[in-house]
């Protein structure tokens, strides 16, 4: 398996996901109690055997960096390979704004030339899903596919922002429509591929002298008769996150048991950051129903129907419901939260009520005190 | 490379008074705390005294502690230069070797390895206490002092004195005179197992010591009254705050429980002196619709949907709906069925309780009430009755009484 090198594209900043995109990238977007969204892929990769990643990365990518550090987590801080950060030095020259995935990839053309391995496989780093990667490339090759792009049969993402696909008898493509008004075919696509690094060299080097800038528009569907384009049907669950109520939905999605088992399968572990949390504390008075809770909480109030991430504090009295509450978030007493996001280390002052409705939940910006 | 202070942790304790939860693994391997093992707060006070240099001395089932420790990651001490070191006891040429005879003899036998760092001062730890402590103002004040040896002591009552190592000391705080567990102590400052030695003088003292056939070759019993008698400057640290010995089944649980109170001295919160574990990759826990947790610690990969109370889960543990867990210790991987009732107990590493069993019970008068144990991968059937003490190393069926 370590004929295969992950590239994770980690350079979009959706700006329908507002407060929560604002201090960063989106595959730095904290999900499910200790999770950033590209602990996911990763976790994907890694769980696959591959030992060399490289994350495009382009703006705002500070708490990205943050986040990932040496790999070590990931046990890709190698000696030979492991993960390599790709910052846009490419851009430096021609300026202007990052364009698409192939302009992504012509910018760092010279790392992906010195590729050890014979295949790469390209993602996005901000979907939650846990793909059977290994799978993926065992299918690719044999196929014999030129290109193998992951499918999900349950559509997710908001038609204006998603690719769909169709295929035949032998999971071919045979169509592929991007961002249409409408979904309008059964599969949508994921935007993960497998090819190998002569295909991927031979169409970087075509869009940058064609001045062609995205994937699924400059390559794939002016080829489809001529490159022999598979499907990979992943069933399990995916989240996409293209919205500030879809962050929402998604996250309430993980206190079903069915998408926690399929999502955090503990035959592929989801790795991620390790703070050396103690473990959560809750008080005499403590209630928790129905909620996630990640490890260095204090929990002496009331928490219900809710996500709670690492190092939250919520004070005797204080009532938390239908909520996701993330990193070092302080509720203090008396207070009531109910439909609310709150960023990180966001602090709820003594017997302050918000409520937002599950079609509008209210997003609380990073570090502000309410 | 050469290094000022280097720490020697002795990790080859069986600790039989644990009894089944240390048949499979060395004390210090043992699980504390929610999310540690015993061996934990050593080490990360290590780290965080800025001592990037420890050997762990082991011998007693040693395999679950080597993949523990591992590189040393988890606390930093994974270092190109020093680190964290597993030292068993070795052969060598002629079929020479022997076990570890005793704490002295441990670091005898690895005189070869305190030598490749050429240390000024060595700091002799133990693997089963639960505290956290600075060393590095202890070897400041060993160094200002000019001692040979710096004990660390604490001040407990003169009814505990007569369970430990008690130092009587002057008013300057040096030691004239110890007492291992005095019947009539003069002084209550307890031994903590702590040292910083003046590495040039022990290593005289641990070859002077092997060469006496008549010693058991341990520190308390020989070579700190060895170091005594021939007039070496033996002065008394004194420590202030949370320290534990989790030696037995009553005081591991304690201690356990000490960590739900809420100024316990040991604030695990505390980001300026972490305490560093390796964790395994879980999700949070989870707590179902029915769950009623209070005042109590629940770690990563938990499932609750049942009543727990006063109590500590560590990672991966399961609560079924309708089972009741009052103060009680549930190591990972647990599994605790409908209806059951666990009060008052330990249950070990992936041992089940099946449905409508009864593990432990409150105290009573009865001077034979005691923590119930079930040792781990043990599987207590359906409806059987645990009694408070009891030690379970078997599988017990349903409906049984052990």
């Amino acid at each position: 398996m370590n004929d295969l090198h992950g590239i994770v594209f980690a350079c979009r900043s959706d700006a329908n996901l507002g407060e929560l995109t604002r201090p960063r990238n989106t595959c730095s977007l904290p999900f499910g109690g200790r999770y950033r969204l590209i602990d996911f892929m990763l976790s994907n990769y890694v769980n696959a055997g591959i030992t060399d990643v490289g994350i495009i990365v382009h703006q705002s990518y500070q708490s990205l960096l943050d986040h990932v550090g040496s790999g070590k987590d990931w046990d890709l801080s190698r000696k030979h390979g492991g993960l390599r950060i790709l910052p846009p030095f490419g851009y430096a020259e021609r300026g202007g704004e990052y364009k698409g995935n192939m302009d992504a990839l012509a910018g760092v053309a010279e790392y992906l030339e010195n590729i050890r391995q014979d295949y790469v496989i390209l993602a996005w780093g901000d979907m939650a899903v846990n793909l059977p990667v290994a799978e993926v490339f065992q299918q690719h090759l044999d196929s014999g596919a030129d290109v193998t792009m992951v499918c999900t049969p349950t559509l997710k993402g908001a038609p204006r922002f998603s690719e769909y696909v169709e295929v035949d008898d032998t999971g071919r493509v045979t169509d592929l429509s991007v961002h249409p008004v409408a979904a309008d075919k059964t599969l949508e696509s994921l935007e993960v591929y497998i090819l190998s690094k002569k295909l991927l060299l031979d169409m970087v080097d075509y869009c940058a002298a064609h001045d062609i800038y995205n994937f699924s528009r400059g390559v794939l569907q002016p080829r489809l008769k001529t490159l022999k384009l598979m499907s990979y049907v992943h069933k399990g669950y995916v989240a996409r996150f293209q919205s500030v109520s879809g962050y929402f939905e998604r996250s309430m999605d993980l206190l079903d048991p069915a998408v926690r088992d399929d999502l955090f399968n503990p035959d592929r572990p989801v790795r991620t950051k390790d703070r050396s949390n103690p473990s959560t504390y809750y008080g005499p008075e403590a209630k928790s129903n129905h909620s996630l809770v990640a490890d260095g909480c204090r929990i002496e109030g009331e928490v219900e129907n809710s996500i709670i991430f690492r190092g939250v504090t919520i004070e005797k009295g204080a009532r938390v419901s239908n909520s996701v509450l993330m990193q070092g978030t302080v509720v203090k007493s008396g207070a009531s939260l109910a439909y609310v996001i709150a960023d990180k280390n966001v602090t709820v002052n003594q017997d302050r009520m918000l409520m937002g409705h599950f079609t509008y939940p209210l997003a609380i910006a990073k570090s502000s005190v309410v | 490379m050469k290094k000022e202070v280097v720490a020697m942790l002795l990790a080859g304790g069986q600790g039989s008074r644990l009894y089944a939860l240390t048949s499979q693994v060395a004390k210090p391997a043992v699980p504390f705390g929610g999310k540690y093992r015993i061996i934990d707060f050593p080490l990360s006070n290590c780290v965080n005294s800025g001592i990037d240099t420890v050997g762990v001395l082991t011998q007693y089932r040693p395999l679950e502690l080597n993949s523990y420790i591992g590189s040393g990651q988890p606390w930093d001490l994974d270092r190109s230069d020093g680190g964290v070191h597993i030292l068993p006891p070795y052969m060598r040429e002629g079929d020479q070797g022997t076990w570890y005879k005793g704490t002295a003899n441990a670091i005898y036998q690895n005189i070869g390895f305190l030598d490749l760092y050429d240390p000024e001062y060595v700091v002799i730890l133990s693997g089963d206490h639960i505290y956290k402590m600075d060393y590095s103002d202890m070897v400041d004040f060993h160094k200002k002092t000019q001692a040979a040896c710096t004990i660390s002591v604490l001040e407990v009552t003169l009814e505990e004195a007569t369970r430990f190592g008690i130092m009587n000391v002057d008013e300057n705080d040096q030691v004239y005179e110890f007492e291992e567990k005095p019947k009539h102590p003069k002084s209550t400052l307890a031994s903590m197992g702590i040292y910083v030695f003046s590495w040039k003088k022990l290593r005289q003292y641990l070859i002077d010591d092997e060469a006496d056939p008549n010693s058991s070759n341990d520190f308390g019993k020989n070579i700190i009254p060895n170091m005594l008698a021939a007039g070496e400057k033996l002065m008394t640290y004194r420590f202030q705050g949370y320290w534990k010995d989790v030696g037995t089944i009553n005081s591991l649980w304690d201690a356990n429980m000490d960590m739900l109170a809420p100024n316990n001295g040991i604030n695990l919160y505390d980001n300026s002196w972490p305490i560093y574990a390796r964790t395994p990759v879980k999700p949070p826990h989870v707590t179902g619709p029915n769950a009623q947790v209070s005042h109590s610690l629940v770690t990563g990969g938990c499932r609750v949907d049942g009543v727990v109370e006063n109590s500590v889960l560590f990672h991966s543990v399961t609560v079924e709906e309708g089972a009741d867990i009052q103060y009680s210790i549930l190591m990972p991987g647990a599994v605790v069925k409908k209806g059951a009732v666990v009060s008052y107990a330990i249950v070990a590493e992936g041992a089940v309780i099946e449905e409508e069993a009864t593990v432990g019970a409150p105290p009573t008068d009865d001077p034979d009430w005691g923590i119930a144990v079930v040792a781990g991968g043990v599987t207590v059937g359906p409806k059987a009755v645990i009694k408070p003490s009891a030690m379970i190393r078997e599988d017990v069926k349903g409906g049984e009484q052990a």
